[in-house]
This record gives C-alpha cells, structure tokens and sequence, in this order.
C-alpha cells in the first residue's frame, strides 16, 4: 500500500517535471542565440525560427510533446541537451560523480562530528562545556552559504594563496595520473566541503544533543548506571543507538536534498555538479535537460524518504515488532 | 504561556538571543531616523569609509550604512511574515490531517509532491508573472514552508488525539470544533513556536540567497540584494571593498540567524516532550568512581559487575 | 567520557593536521598548460645527419587564456552563442578575413563581383592543404555552400545562404556565387564568416550538429584541435606548421575555464584578459604595472531603453522626446560604469565606425523642458513597467529616480534573459533596458526581433531593404545615415551607453594583440583574432 502511495506521488511529479520548466517564461532560443554581451547578435528571421524550434521539436503540440517525453522516459531516454549540444545522460552522469563527491564526503564529515559533539553536549548539559560549544558551533554554522563561500575564497584562495578559486581540478591534472590528481582534487574540494560541513554541522549537533537529552532521562538509562556499568559504556552501548533513532530518518531525508542543497556552494566554487548544470540549464531554459536534472533530484528525494521510512521501521523494535 | 515565558526567563542564552534580535528590530523600525543618509541618494560611487559615509559608497553612490539600517526592515519584514503564515497554515492543516484520517492521507500526498518540487524554476516563474517585490517573496516562501510544520503537527495530534482526555472530551459528547480548538490546538504551541522560529532563520537565509543568485527584487534595499552587488562587483578580490561593503550585511544576517537559534534553543527543549522529562528530572547523573563521596556515601566498587551505590535518598 | 573527549582531539588533530597538509602543499597556484608536443615542423624531419648540432629548438610558446565551454568546435556544434565561433575559428578558415585596416584575402587571393552584384568570383590560395593532408579545391567551397542551404534548420547563423541561389565551379581554385539578389557587404558578411569545409569529411553527414567525431573538425586552420574537454571547458589547439600563412608564432593555445578573469591574469593563471564597461577598475589595477600591455578597443556594443511604441502611452512620439530630455546620461554614464563607457549614439550605430552619423539631433538633460513637454500634452498620473536584467538593474534605478522627477511613476521589473526576451516579444512592457553588440555593421539596424517588437515604421523598412542591397558603399553610407537619423528623430529608442574595451596582456608571453576592425567574424568584438596568434 505504501508503495502504491509512492507510485501515485511519482508519477505526479514526472507530470510536474515535464510542466514546470515550460512553466518558466521565455524559450530555450533566447540563450541558444548568443550572449548579446560577447558577440555580433545572431539576426534571426521569423523563418529561422520557426525551423530551430521544429529541429528541436519545441513546435510541436504541447499533448504531443509531453506524450514523447514519457515514451522517452519509459525507454530510458532522457532526450538530449538544447544548450549543451549532448545527451543528457551523460551530462547528468559526468557532473553528478561532483555532487556525490562533495556532498558525500561533507555529510560523513558532519554527520559523524555532529554526532559526537551532541552527544558530548547533552552528556555535559548546562555546563560551560555545553554552551560554549554550543555557541561556537553555532557560531560557524550560521552564516549563509555563499557568504560564507565568498569569505573563504577572499582570504584561503586570494589573500593567503593556500587553496585555488574555484573549479574541482586544474586544467591538465586529469592527465597527470595517480597521487597528482588525487592531490589535486583534494586541493580544490577542501574549501567547498569545508563550507558544507560548516553550514550543516549545527543541525546535525542539535538535533543529537537534543535526541540525547530525552534518552538520557531515560529509566534504562538510569538503570544501567546503578547497574554500576561505566559511563562511557553507558553513552555509547545505551544512550546513543537509541538517541540515533530518530535522527537517522533525517538523516536520510537530508540526503534526499543532498542535491539543489549544494546548489550555492557550487556556484559559489564554480564546483561541477549537478546544481551548477541545473542552475545553468534553467538559466537557458534547456527543457530536455532541466526534465532530467529535475528527474534525478526527485527521484533521490522520494528514494531517501522511501528509506528513511523502512530503516525507521526496521530499526525501531517497538515498530519491527508490530 | 507564562511558563513558557519562565523557561526563557531562566535561560541566559535566549536572552542574549532575545536582545539581539530586539535591537535588529528596534533597527529596522527606526531605520529614516538612525540613517545618516537617505539609502537612495547618490554621491561619489565607491568610497571608502569616511566621516559622512561611515561604511563608505556603493557603486551607485549610496550610503552603505543607511543601506544596513533599511535592509534590517525588508529582511526582517520578508522573514517574519513568511514564517508567521506558512506556521499558521502548517498548525492548521496539520491538525486536521491528524485529526481526520482520509483528508490527512491526501493531505501528506500533497506534502510529498511540495516537498519534492524544485524551488528554482517556481522562484523564476513566481518572479516572472507577479509584481516584483516583498509579496511574491513571501508567497514563495509560505508555498514552501508549510510542507514540514504540517507534518510535524500531525505526528504531535496523531499521538495526542488517543489521549485520555480526549477520549473523555467525546464521552462527554463535545463537537470535534470543541475537542480540536479547545484540546488539541493548545497542544501544538510549542512546536509552532519553534516551527516559526526555524522556519524564520531559513527565509532570512533563503531570501539573501536568492537575492544573492539575482532572483530576487535586485531594486529593494535589503541584505541579500547588498551582497548581490557587492560580491557581483568586477574588483571584488583584487581591492578591499569586500570589507565594508561585504561584510557589514553578511555579519548582521549570521547575528539574526544566531539571535534566533538561542531563542529557539530554550524553546525546543519545553517544547520537545522527551526533552521536558529529562529537564524535569533535574540534574543527569553519572556513575560514580571507587572510593567517590556523594551525598554523604561513600562508593565501593565491588569485584563483581554489580555495584551498590547506597546514594541519600531525598524527594 | 574520556573516550569521547579523545576521540574529539583525535578528529580535531587530524583535521588540523589535514588543513596543514593541504595548504602547505600548495606551491605556485599556476596551473601550467600541459605541454603538448607540437607537431614536428617539417624543417627537423628534414635535418642531414652531417650538419653540425642544430641550435636549440626555441622554447615551443604556450599560451593560456580565459574561457568556457562554448562547445565542440566544428562548424555545427559550436555554441553560436559567445566566443564559440572564435573557437572554430582557429580550425577553419574563410575566403575573405579581417585584420585592424579592414578586409583581407585569405583563402581567396582575389575576387570578383559583377555589375549587378550577384556575381562572385574567388580565385582560391594554391597550396591549401586540409589538417588531414588532402588539398583544398574550389570543390570544396562550392559544397560548402551547397551543404549549408541543404542544412539551413540545424543551425543558428544570420548569414543570408538562402539568398545564394548556386555554386559553380570554373577550375581547380576557381569559383563563382551566383546570389538571388545583390548582398551589400557581401565580401565581409557572408564570405568573410563562413568556414569552408572539407567534401571528403562533409558529404555523407545527415545531421551536422551532432557530428563529433574526430573528422569533424578538420580544417585548413593554423591550428588544430588537441583536445576538449566539455565538462571542464578546456579546449587545447596545437599549431598547424604545415599552414598555408606559415607556422603560428604560438604553438599551443589552451583555454580554460576561470572564474574570475582578473584574478587569473593577475595570478599568472592566463595570459590575457578582457574588459569592458563597468569592469574599468579591474583594468586600472594593470595600469602601472609594467609587465602588462593594455590596448583599447573600439565598441560595438550599446545599451539602450526600449520604448513600446505599439501600445500607449509611448505611441507619442512627443511623449518619447519629453522622457529623452528627462533621462541624465552623463550621469548614468558617470555614477554606473565609472567613466567605462560614453554616452551613446542615438542612432545606434557605433561612432568607431565608418557607417555613423555625426549630424544627429540632441535631446539635452533638462528636467524643466520635459515637465513643460509633459503638461502640454496633458499627460499626467503615468505609471510604467520598465524591465531588464538583473545585471543593469543599476541603470533601471537611476532612469526610474528621474523620470520620478518629472512625475512618471515607474516600477522596475528584472527577470533573468529568458525571461526579458519572452516578455520583449510578447510586447509585455512599456520599457524596457536592453543592450546588443554588431554596431559595426548596418545590417543591425534591422533584425527581426528589433524593431519588430515595439516600432512599425514603412519608410525606415524601406529604407533598410535598399541599403541591404546597394552594393557600392558610398549610396550605401547615404542610406545608412538616413536609417540613423530616424531614429535619433523618432526615437524608438534610447540609447544609453556604449560601452569601452579593454585588453590586458602579459606582455613577456605575447604581444601582438589588436582590435579587428569592425569585429572579428561577423563583428565579435574581442580582441580573438587567429592572426594574433600567426608571424607577421
């Protein structure tokens, strides 16, 4: 029943996918014909247009459009890109590998911190410990992304010359094979995920310290210590896996939206990833390739929901057992 | 409410919270008074910092401080009535999803489609098709925000409508108005609360981020929009005008994120039920060391696994 | 709680320890153009072994310089927006070319026109060889404008193929145009733009644009492409020793992806930059600095304000002179771009050009005149929509504070291109802030998207279609400067700004820069012109 449920919400959303970038005003042929900033504008005729729109089926009646779209979808054919001139499969693969990498990497990073330090705080709570890492934390996470961003590269990148602008390698490194890029690549995604982490630590700390604090109140834990079992014993046997229950379903929902959530980062660090291309795409109204980017930031979200359900509902005994 | 008002009387951290967040507003409402300058007058574009500009010129000539002050009213303005009315919109659909089950399935379809739109392309048609300005900003904000108070509000009722009282609410043969309004609605303050500061914190972020992106209304006096064309400005890493054109709106928007996680922070932990049971049992404590005084016993650790800890016993 | 609080060190240690580590590594953050061995110059294979050690092989130039991916450059795929078509152009030629005096022969050492003018003949180069080794024929360029009439709807360029009517060709390296009708500037527009094509590579690809393969980007060019990397923007060209011009001064020419182009040239990250309009403070940052050389370009560029003739209440032509003597120029021109642009011409055409009008009218700043202006034609209580992109939203601002002035309220709308460009031809505004280059060249005066949108006017269509077709440049100057005149007087639009130009160079790498005169190409404004990268 549940899947069904899914499977009704899904195919509202391809039907969305497909409405919403058309939904946008203007065309794809106003970025098609040139950035009037750079170059001689490209004088196009009526004529000319009208044959650029049916090249690209864009004439086409709206009912037939959308009909060819989920054919192409049910063929596994994500169509092929207006502004780019590809498919957009590929474009989709080659920048989504980016996002994974930063994202990924982040939400190990403060995931796991966020965990250790809540648990930290709620063991140490009301004292100077707990808020004053409560403020720092804070401290550093609230700032807006792209500020944040922005200020990174002002002082790592251009006053201190210790990390590179922008961009996930240098130009030429992809040749050079092995420890080179590795390093390369390291050098150019530490101060985006250094962002990221930042950004999402408090969350993560807060939401653990506060799962803490209840399970800390806790009989079985009051329990276990005049069992006389050893307080670090007692934090991560008892405590923890059940203070984590709850945050692992936000957990996963996060990384539903691990996606458009890097959005500005990667602007920011000019960082290829999918919320640069999807950024980029709407810009130029690029229909086939804004469907599939739209597509695979869905499908991530309803897959992570999908999950957080069931890991909530085989986690949870009390749930397992009904 | 008083007690609310307690819990936040007690913490020292929400209060801090509390008074940055009234001084932004105190701020914001007397921005024309505190402003040196009128923010739409123009004068030598990009000057640094002097007597009659303290935070310099933009690059149109206008003072940045008076800039600061106007902004603090749209962005403050944006925030508030963005988060007032998707958590009042939330609580409400949260409760009747909770309450009545067929409308609540169809209601958290709804949330599931919301939740999963992509923001972008409806800022730009939003943008687009309505005036520019603080509404289409806000209603942007309201379609969005609603999805996670709903759902929250309806876990809260789904667990609170089998209570006792309830039941005994419809033994007692009270309309389902009377139970949801004079019952469960109470109950689903604290989370509103905490909901609308949350969901405040994020529209203040979301709106510079837009404005940031060039999304927004690029001709209103508000933080997002100074940053815009601050970070947007072709020297902007080879001179120093990132200092006092940059910095000054990026740091008031971090202390308004900041002010308002304090002020959240006490709430959620009275808000939050697991939360109230710990707190109202008083210290947390921990198992003592061999030989440890406390509370007037002595701790032995024996050879075995089993501890005796005889501590005093007290109320 | 021991074991916690070590396990916090321990990760806060090794993050530090992490942040050391990369920072420290970092040397010099100039990313080097890999070294791409140049292809072997014929002199080398051809060294007797008996003859003393050569001298050292002089070191191969690099040059690395700013871009983005503006696609695969053969003639189809390439992104007809942007520098793409420079890209290309490194790889292919055309008949006729350009350099800072006007129009050269290139791949045609001369031509011919007929009386009428729709007869040319070209006289082809001899020697012309493809990258690939096969020889260049008049075959070749008669098929090239034979594919593209076949292939008109899978690309985007203006030029006016379909008023080719056929190709003939007369011997090895001659052939004739035969045009449906006279194309003025027909020998910089038309021929000076279209690449030509290899037949052997060409004659059997259905679908052009999606042609990537390796053969696609076979050209008689001095260079060639190396590699391109769409996902990174990076495209590598290596010199074409064999090239009919001579070997290029530069041998490899590598452009990547920056974010910032300031920041790259001052870093040594490239080796040229380029500027324009607003962006003057970033050029004054070389000014002093001596290992730089700047050059000015003329502009071809305008900014200007769109009046809505097709509707009320800028159907008054009273109404648009009032509103031009309300709108301070200077002072946009001053407190926007800094002193990076002047006021424009207000017949559109760029006053770095041969084709511009010197004896326009003048609609001095005078705020009391427009208000008169206003009251006489009883227009009171106006409230307009002016859109524009975000990026002059600081020009909306200063037009919406004066026309305030003189009691005009006006809301200013910014959407981002797509959006503007949807509004503009729906004819959904009452202003609107554009801006477009090709001011160089008469042929803007009329494109279909402008006027059309927003101004009718039969006599200045007229007008146009004549100029297009009067081959001698004289009569032709004559129409044009009548065109410009309608315009200052009809005023469909306002012209704002046009903006200045600037190149900044690493002078030690190369500094054989220069402006094309009327624009590389069909009249792409920077300073990208394949023969800065050749011997001269």
């Amino acid at each position: 029943m549940r899947v069904a449920q899914y499977l009704i919400t899904l195919f509202v959303l391809l039907s969305l996918n497909f409405f919403l970038p058309r939904m946008m005003p203007g065309d794809p042929l106003s970025y098609l014909l040139g950035d009037p900033s750079t170059d001689a504008p490209i004088l196009l005729t009526e004529e000319m247009r009208e044959n650029l729109l049916e090249y690209y089926g864009l004439n086409k009646p709206l009912a037939e459009q959308y009909k060819d779209y989920l054919l192409g979808l049910a063929r596994g054919d994500l169509g092929w890109s207006i502004y780019y001139n590809a498919p957009v499969s590929s474009l989709l693969l080659g920048r989504l590998k980016w996002t994974l990498f930063l994202s990924g990497t982040a939400a190990v990073i403060y995931i796991t911190l966020g965990i250790l330090l809540g648990a930290f705080s709620a063991r140490k709570r009301g004292t100077k410990t707990d808020v004053g890492l409560l403020v720092s934390v804070f401290s550093l996470g609230s700032w807006p992304p792209f500020f944040l961003g922005m200020l990174l590269i002002i002082f790592f990148s251009f006053k201190l010359d210790a990390f590179p602008i922008g961009g996930a390698q240098s130009p030429g490194a992809a040749q050079a094979g092995g420890f080179e890029r590795v390093k390369d690549v390291l050098h150019h995604w530490f101060l985006p995920c250094l962002s990221l982490v930042l950004t999402h630590l408090p969350g993560i700390y807060l939401l653990t310290r506060n799962s803490m604090l209840g399970v800390l109140g806790e009989d079985y834990v009051r329990t276990a210590r005049s069992k006389g079992i050893r307080e670090h014993r007692v934090l991560l046997r008892h405590a923890l896996p059940n203070a984590l229950l709850p945050i692992v379903t936000t957990i996963a929902m996060r990384f539903g939206f691990m996606i458009m959530g890097t959005m500005f980062v990667e602007v920011v660090f000019a960082y290829p990833g999918m919320g640069t291309l999807i950024y980029q795409a709407g810009a130029a109204r690029d229909y086939p390739l804004l469907q599939g980017g739209f597509l695979l930031t869905m499908a991530f979200v309803v897959f992570f929901n999908l999950a957080a359900d069931l890991l909530y509902a085989r986690l949870d005994p009390r749930v397992r057992r009904a | 409410m008083s007690r609310l008002l307690g819990a936040i009387r007690g913490q020292k951290l929400a209060l801090v919270g509390l008074a940055v967040l009234a001084f932004f507003g105190l701020l914001a409402v007397f921005a024309p008074w505190l402003s040196p300058h009128d923010p739409e007058e123009m004068d030598a574009p990009m000057l640094p910092p002097t007597g009659s500009h303290p935070l310099g010129t933009n690059d149109i000539g206008q003072d940045i401080l008076s800039e600061l002050f106007y902004g603090a009213r749209f962005s403050l303005l944006v925030g508030f009535l963005s988060a007032g009315i998707s958590t009042v919109i939330g609580v409400v659909l949260g409760v009747i999803s909770g309450y009545y089950d067929r409308l609540g399935f169809t209601i958290m379809r709804v949330v599931d489609v919301f939740l999963a739109v992509p923001r972008f392309p409806m800022m730009v048609f939003l943008a687009a098709f309505l005036r520019p300005g603080l509404w289409t900003l806000v209603l942007f904000f309201v379609l969005f925000g609603w999805t996670r108070t709903t759902r929250l509000v309806r876990s809260q009722i789904l667990s609170e409508r089998n209570n006792g009282y309830v039941e005994a609410a419809r033994m007692v043969g009270a309309s389902d108005f009377r139970i949801i309004g004079r019952h469960l609605l109470p109950s689903t303050v604290p989370i509103a609360l905490v909901r609308l500061i949350v969901e405040f914190q994020h529209v203040i972020l979301a709106e510079s981020g837009l404005s940031f992106l060039g999304l927004g209304d690029p001709t209103v006096k508000s933080w997002g929009t100074m940053l815009h064309y601050a970070f947007g400005y072709p020297t902007i890493f080879i001179s120093d005008v990132w200092v006092w054109w940059a910095v000054p709106p990026g740091v008031c928007l971090t202390l308004v994120v900041l002010a308002l996680t304090f002020t959240g922070f006490s709430l959620e932990e009275r808000a939050n039920p697991r939360l109230r049971r710990a707190w109202k049992r008083g210290r947390i404590t921990d198992t003592p060391e061999h030989g440890e005084e406390r509370d007037g016993a002595k701790s032995v650790r024996l050879p075995s696994k089993i501890h005796a800890v005889r501590p005093r016993t007290t109320t | 709680m021991r074991i916690i609080k070590k396990k916090q060190a321990m990760s806060t240690l090794l993050a530090l320890l992490l942040v050391c580590l990369l920072a420290g590594c970092n040397s010099a953050p100039t990313p080097t153009a890999t070294s791409v061995p140049a292809a072997p110059t014929s002199a080398s294979a051809l060294e007797p072994t008996s003859t003393p050690a050569p001298p050292p092989a002089p070191e191969p130039v690099a040059l690395t310089l700013p871009g983005d991916d503006w696609g695969y450059p053969s003639p189809f795929a390439f992104y007809s927006r942007g520098p793409g078509y420079l890209r290309m152009s490194f790889i292919f030629d055309t008949l006729t070319w350009k350099d800072e005096e006007g129009v050269i022969p290139w791949l045609a050492d001369n031509w011919d026109v007929s009386e009428d003018g729709t007869e040319w003949i070209f006289t082809l180069h001899s020697g012309v060889a493809w990258h690939d080794g096969e020889p260049l024929t008049a075959e070749d360029v008669a098929f090239t404008f034979d594919y593209l009439k076949e292939h008109q709807e899978s690309f985007q360029w203006s030029w006016p193929v379909d008023k080719v009517a056929r190709t003939e060709i007369v011997d090895e390296r001659t052939v004739t145009l035969y045009l449906t009708e006279p194309i003025a500037g027909c020998h910089v527009d038309l021929v000076g733009s279209v690449p030509i094509i290899p037949k052997h590579v060409w004659e059997n690809v259905e679908d052009p644009a999606k042609f990537t393969a390796e053969e696609a980007v076979i050209g008689t060019g001095p260079f060639k492409l190396v590699e391109y990397s769409k996902e990174e923007a990076r495209y590598i060209y290596g010199a074409n020793a064999d090239y009919f011009k001579g070997s290029p001064a530069v041998d490899t020419l590598t452009f990547i992806k920056v974010e910032n182009e300031a920041l790259a040239l001052e870093t040594g990250t490239t080796d040229y930059a380029s500027f324009w309009g607003k962006e003057i403070e970033a050029v004054q940052a070389f000014e002093d600095n001596e290992n730089y050389g700047i050059i000015g370009g003329p502009s071809f560029w305008v900014l200007q304000m769109i009046f809505n003739t097709q509707k009320t209440p800028f159907d008054d032509v009273e109404l648009r002179r009032a509103v031009a003597h309300a709108i301070d120029r200077e002072e946009i021109v001053e407190q926007v771009t800094h002193g990076g642009a002047i006021v424009a011409s207000l017949g559109i055409i760029s006053p770095f050009t041969d084709w511009h009008n010197p004896n326009l009218p003048v609609y001095e700043y005078d705020p009391a005149k427009a208000k008169a202006m206003l009251e006489d034609l009883g227009v009171t209580d106006l409230n307009l929509m002016l859109i524009t992109t975000s990026g002059f939203a600081r020009e909306a601002e200063l037009v919406q504070a004066d026309l305030a002035e003189i009691g005009i309220e006006v809301e200013v709308q910014t959407g981002d291109r797509s959006t503007i460009d949807g509004l503009l031809r729906e004819g959904n505004f009452d202003l609107a802030i554009n801006g477009h280059g090709g001011i160089a060249n008469p042929a803007i005066l009329r494109t279909p998207t402008w006027p059309a949108e927003s101004y009718s006017n039969d006599e200045y269509d007229q007008l146009y279609q004549q100029q297009a077709s009067t081959v001698d440049e004289e009569a032709r100057r004559e129409l044009v400067w009548q065109l410009q005149a309608i315009i200052a007087e009809d005023l469909p639009v306002l012209t704002l700004w046009h903006p200045k130009m600037w190149t900044v160079y690493d002078a030690s790498k190369l500094d054989t820069w220069f402006y094309t005169k009327g624009g590389v190409g069909l009249g792409i404004p920077i300073a990208m012109n394949k023969l800065i990268f050749l011997e001269r």
